[in-house]
This record gives structure tokens, C-alpha cells and sequence, in this order.
């Protein structure tokens, strides 16, 4: 029943984020040719009102709201999301083309992040209030107060131009040849260090302090005191009493935690001109390709909202406590 | 740790003082007036001591003015967020109906990203630093909501308060003079980490060059330098880049500081939130 329930939830929240997509360009000012025609446009086209009349029937803007809006909604599950007017080709066909660059920064980034944060936050919060903690807490704030895209670039001056031993963009050598597939496997991840780096310094603050606070929580509580008493080797009681349980939270927070991530990569693959998704997006933004925009923002958010359902799906399994909540 | 939790602590309210100051006293620091403009492109000197940028304004003064603005966004943000959120949430904790409907709204809402639905709205609005301040608004309250709630939830059975109901006192009166009181250090947290969070988006929806161009906040300095070509090829990203991408790094740091040491003193179970910052 609960998980029902959640996935009505979930529904609703992307019929929500489906009718803010429809709902956005309808409601500014001005109707959906004004940008072509507004004088303040980068290039202001003149158009008779016959023209208008016949573009505006072209795209259906001409129907009542909504048929309009059923007409969206059947085009989203045929997986038509418009046409980008920069790139002149379907919506989806380019975000597609571009996913695989992001799956990849995405996902190595996250596989080192989460295992990085929760090694230093069990690391740190044994040693608590010792000199080890204090120093890892205090450099690890710290770092967490860079804002990604002013790291990225610090990342390029330093690793890319003065010591110039990483590439300072791209996802692959321009126009390269390979002799093998092990020399074309080798510039990919030469050239996915420096953004996926980045994107593991910035984002490590949370999962580490949520894994130390969780710790901390788990070490005050009785059955490790038991254990003490029974005489287990610290290290016993670190790895087979401890770290079991301090790790519940963080599974749940983790798929928050990646949407903050693929946030991210708009700011790093931006600095470092990497062509994923985050990139596509910077790009739509600065050509004002609203339908790329808005097909882009609809992949994203359902992507981690997806993840978020994912996630409260399997923490459901871990701890069967949290079904009451 | 309790002696480095109030280093920590002092050290934060020191840079933010500093901040402040600058922020509140900019037409006296600000050498020059940072709309005027000067020979362009100009490299560090005793005129202008962090050069001028590509159309000649001189970027110490822009940057002092930015304080002014970045440090406004987030206040003004902060505040009302806070204000929403705390009377939100103080509703929603002691009465269960209204309550229950402002947290399915909260949940909902939450569970949006925010910051694509962000970039996505600012890029359809007039860049302006009042649009932005309003999209910030929007999702300012929830957290604190929720978290004033649930706290709400455990104060209300304590028998203060049913004693306080038995001598006559009003819903209002008990939520005003026994449960506000009791949530206030949570509220001061909130309204940090709801400033870490606004500064950090501004200057991450500037860096897109969705920001204001008219009002220069610290990101907006900093896209502009970014748009130069030439910032990579030349040592002009030490006094153009560096100098506002610093200032939005130690605020941050400032406002992580102050709030980790408040809530290291606050709050004796380490329920500490900063777990959930970042973009």
C-alpha cells in the first residue's frame, strides 16, 4: 500500500513539473511569437498580422488552452519535446546525443564522492574532537564554500594552463585519430579528471558531514557500549556494529545529494566546455532556445526525481521502521 | 572542542563584520564611482588598484558595490524566508488540518529541484535583482516550514503548555510567549543556512548571465570576467576573477562558520543540518 501511495506521490509531482513547463511560456508577457517580433529582440523580424495569424495556427496556438495543453501532454509521452531552434533538430534527439557525456561525469563522480565522504566521515567522526577530526571538519567546510564553477576554473589555471598537464576543455582531443581503442579510452579520461574532480570537491561536504553526524549519533547509542563491554576490538565494533548503521541515512540523502550533483555539471561542464547535458543547458540559455531549455529542464528534474523514488524505494528495504512515517 | 567550536565560531562573525562594514559603508571605501569609466583593460595600479575591466569601470569599486548587492539579496531572502517559514510552520505544527495541508504542499514542492526550475523561470523573466529575489522566495520557507514543524510537534505535549491551555491561555498566546521562544535557535540556523544557500545561487545564476547587468553583485563581476577571452590567455583573472570569486567563498565560509559553531552550541544531540547544504 505505501509503495502505491509513493508512487502516486511521484505522479503528481511530475504531472506538476510537466504543467510548469507548459504553463511558462504561456504566462509571460507577450504572446509566443513576441520574442521573434519584440523590437528589443536580437533580431527583430516584422511580420503582418495575416503571418502572424498563420504561424500561430501552424503551432496550434490558436486553440483553447485546453486542447492545447492535451495536446502537450500526448506529445511528452510520444517523447516529442519540440524543436531546438538553435541546433534545427528535434529536442530530444540532442539531449540524447549529449547524454553520454554526462552519464559518464555524473557517475564517476558520484561513485567517488559518496565513497570519499563516507570513508572521511566515519574517519572522522571516530577520532571526534581529536586533532584528526577537527582538521578534516575545518579544510572540508572550508573547500565546501567554493562555488563549483570558481574551483573549476582555479582547476584550469592551475592543472591546465600553468602546470599545463590536463586539458583545459572538451571531452576528447579535437579531430584526434587513434592508433587503438586503449589510446581513445585514455584521452576520455584524461580529459574527465579536472571536471570530475571539481565536481567531487564540491559536492563531498554534504555526504561527509551527514556520514559524521550519523556516526556520532550511532556511537552514543547502547549496543555499542555492549560491545565495548563484551570486550569486541574497536575495529571490530567500527566496521561490523557502527558503519552498517550510520550508513541508513545516507543512502536516502545520497539521491538528493546526486540531484545537487547533476545541478552541478551545468557550472562545471560549462568551465570546462564538456558536451553534457549541463553544457547544452548554459548554451540554450545564452541562444535563448527556450523549447531545448525547457526539454532540458524537464530531463533533469525527472531524472532526479526519479532517483529520489528510487531511493525511497530501497530504504523502505533496508530499515522497515520508516514505513510508519 | 568547545574552545575550537567558538574559535570557529568568532572567526566567521569576523569576516562577517567585515563584510558588512563594506557592505553598509561602500560610497566612503569605493575609490571610484563604479558605473563611470575609465581607460579600459587597465592592469593594477595606485589609481586603481585592481585595474579596470573590458569597458573601463574600476573593478575594486564594482566590487564594493557588489558586496552591497550580493549581501542584499541574501538578507532580504533570508528574512522573509525565515518570517514565512517559522509562522508556517508554527501553524502547521499545532494544528493538525491546516497543518497537514501545508506539509503535503511543502513535500511537493521540495522535491522540485530547485535550482533548474530557477534557471529555467529567470531565463524566460526581464533580468532584474527584485525577479531573482522573488524566485528565491519561493522556495526559501520550505525547509524552515518543515523543520519548525516537526519540532513544533514534540514542544506541544509538553505539560507547560497543557497547563498553560488549563489556566485559559490562548492558542496564539502559546505559540507566541512558549513555543516561539523554544524554536528561536533552530530559526537562526535556518536563516544561515538559507543565506549560504541564496548566496552561492545568485552568483551561480550570474555565472550563466542570468543575473542583474545594471545592479553588479559579486557573480555578476565575476561572469563578466569569464566572458572575456582573453582571461585565460593573460594574469588578468588574478585582479578581475579572483577578487569576487573570494568574496563569495569567505561569505560563505563566514555564514558556514557561525552556523556550525551555533549549532554545536544550540543543539548538544549533533543533529547538526549543514549536511544538506550546497546547490
Amino acid at each position: 500500500m505505501h509503495q502505491i501511495s509513493k508512487l502516486g506521490y511521484y505522479f503528481v509531482i511530475v504531472l506538476i513539473i510537466l504543467s510548469i513547463n507548459f504553463f511558462l511560456p504561456r504566462v509571460m508577457p507577450g504572446d509566443a511569437l513576441s520574442y521573434l517580433t519584440d523590437p528589443g529582440a536580437d533580431i527583430p523580424l516584422r511580420m503582418t498580422e495575416e503571418k502572424r495569424e498563420i504561424l500561430l495556427a501552424y503551432y496550434g496556438l490558436d486553440k483553447p488552452l485546453s486542447e492545447q495543453y492535451i495536446n502537450y501532454m500526448v506529445g511528452i509521452i510520444r517523447g516529442d519535446l519540440g524543436w531546438s531552434i538553435y541546433y534545427s533538430a528535434p529536442v530530444l534527439e540532442v539531449i540524447l546525443g549529449r547524454l553520454k557525456w554526462t552519464l559518464l561525469l555524473v557517475g564517476t563522480s558520484t561513485a567517488i564522492y559518496i565513497t570519499l565522504g563516507i570513508l572521511l566521515g566515519a574517519a572522522s567522526a571516530w577520532a571526534r574532537g581529536r586533532k584528526k577530526d577537527v582538521c578534516l571538519l575545518v579544510s572540508i567546510l572550508s573547500i565546501s564554500s567554493f562555488p563549483s564553477f570558481f574551483l573549476g576554473i582555479l582547476m584550469v589555471i592551475f592543472f591546465g594552463i600553468k602546470l599545463d598537464i590536463f586539458p583545459i576543455g572538451g571531452a576528447q582531443t579535437a579531430f584526434a585519430t587513434y592508433s587503438s581503442p586503449l589510446e581513445e579510452i585514455f584521452d576520455i579520461l584524461h580529459h574527465l579528471i579536472l571536471p570530475a574532480a571539481t565536481l567531487v570537491i564540491s559536492h563531498i561536504g554534504g555526504t561527509y558531514l551527514l556520514m559524521r553526524n550519523s556516526m556520532l549519533g550511532v556511537l552514543g547509542d547502547d549496543y555499542i557500549m555492549t560491545a565495548r563491554a563484551k570486550g569486541l576490538s574497536e575495529r571490530y565494533i567500527l566496521h561490523r556494529h557502527a558503519l552498517a548503521n550510520a550508513l541508513l541515512p545516507i543512502v536516502t540523502m545520497t539521491a538528493m545529494t546526486v540531484g545537487f550533483l547533476v545541478t552541478g555539471t551545468i557550472f562545471v561542464e560549462t568551465v570546462f566546455a564538456y558536451p553534457g547535458i549541463g553544457n547544452l543547458l548554459y548554451n540554450s540559455v545564452s541562444y535563448h532556445d527556450y523549447p531545448l531549455l525547457q526539454g532540458i529542464f524537464l530531463f533533469i528534474t525527472i531524472a532526479i526525481v526519479g532517483a529520489n523514488l528510487i531511493a525511497d524505494m530501497i530504504y523502505v528495504r533496508l530499515d522497515p521502521r520508516v514505513e510508519d512515517v | 572542542m568547545i574552545k575550537g567550536t567558538k574559535i570557529l565560531g568568532s572567526i566567521g562573525l569576523g569576516i562577517l563584520t567585515f563584510f558588512v562594514i563594506v557592505a553598509v559603508f561602500a560610497p566612503y571605501i569605493a575609490p571610484y564611482d563604479p558605473h563611470r569609466m575609465y581607460v579600459p583593460m587597465e592592469h593594477p595600479s595606485s589609481s586603481h588598484l585592481l585595474g579596470t575591466n573590458d569597458i573601463g569601470n574600476d573593478i575594486l569599486s564594482e566590487i564594493v558595490y557588489g558586496t552591497r548587492v550580493s549581501l542584499f539579496i541574501a538578507f532580504i531572502v533570508s528574512a522573509i524566508s525565515m518570517v514565512v517559514g517559522t509562522s508556517l510552520g508554527l501553524i502547521a505544527g499545532y494544528f493538525d488540518k491546516v497543518g497537514f495541508l501545508i506539509m503535503r504542499v511543502v513535500d511537493v514542492v521540495l522535491t522540485i529541484p530547485r535550482l533548474p526550475l530557477i534557471i529555467v523561470i529567470a531565463s524566460f523573466m526581464r533580468p532584474s535583482t527584485w525577479n531573482l529575489i522573488a524566485l528565491f522566495l519561493i522556495f526559501g520557507w520550505l525547509m524552515t516550514a518543515r523543520i519548525i514543524r516537526s519540532e513544533v510537534l514534540t514542544l506541544r505535549r509538553r505539560y507547560y503548555i497543557d497547563a498553560t491551555k488549563m489556566i485559559g491561555g490562548s492558542d496564539f498566546y502559546i505559540l507566541w510567549r512558549h513555543i516561539l521562544p523554544n524554536v528561536i535557535p533552530l530559526v537562526v540556523v535556518q536563516f544561515i543556512m538559507e543565506a549560504i544557500h541564496v548566496i552561492l545561487a545568485e552568483s551561480g545564476l550570474c555565472f550563466l548571465g542570468l543575473g542583474d547587468p545594471v545592479a553588479r553583485s559579486w557573480g555578476m563581476v565575476f561572469h563578466y570576467a569569464f566572458e572575456c577571452p582573453i582571461i585565460y590567455v593573460s594574469d588578468v583573472w588574478v585582479w578581475w576573477m579572483l577578487p569576487p570569486g573570494l568574496c563569495i567563498v569567505f561569505t560563505v565560509l563566514g555564514l558556514t562558520f557561525v552556523g556550525y559553531a551555533l549549532e554545536e552550541t544550540f543543539n548538544p544531540k549533533l543533529k547538526n543540518p549543514f549536511g544538506r547544504m550546497r546547490l
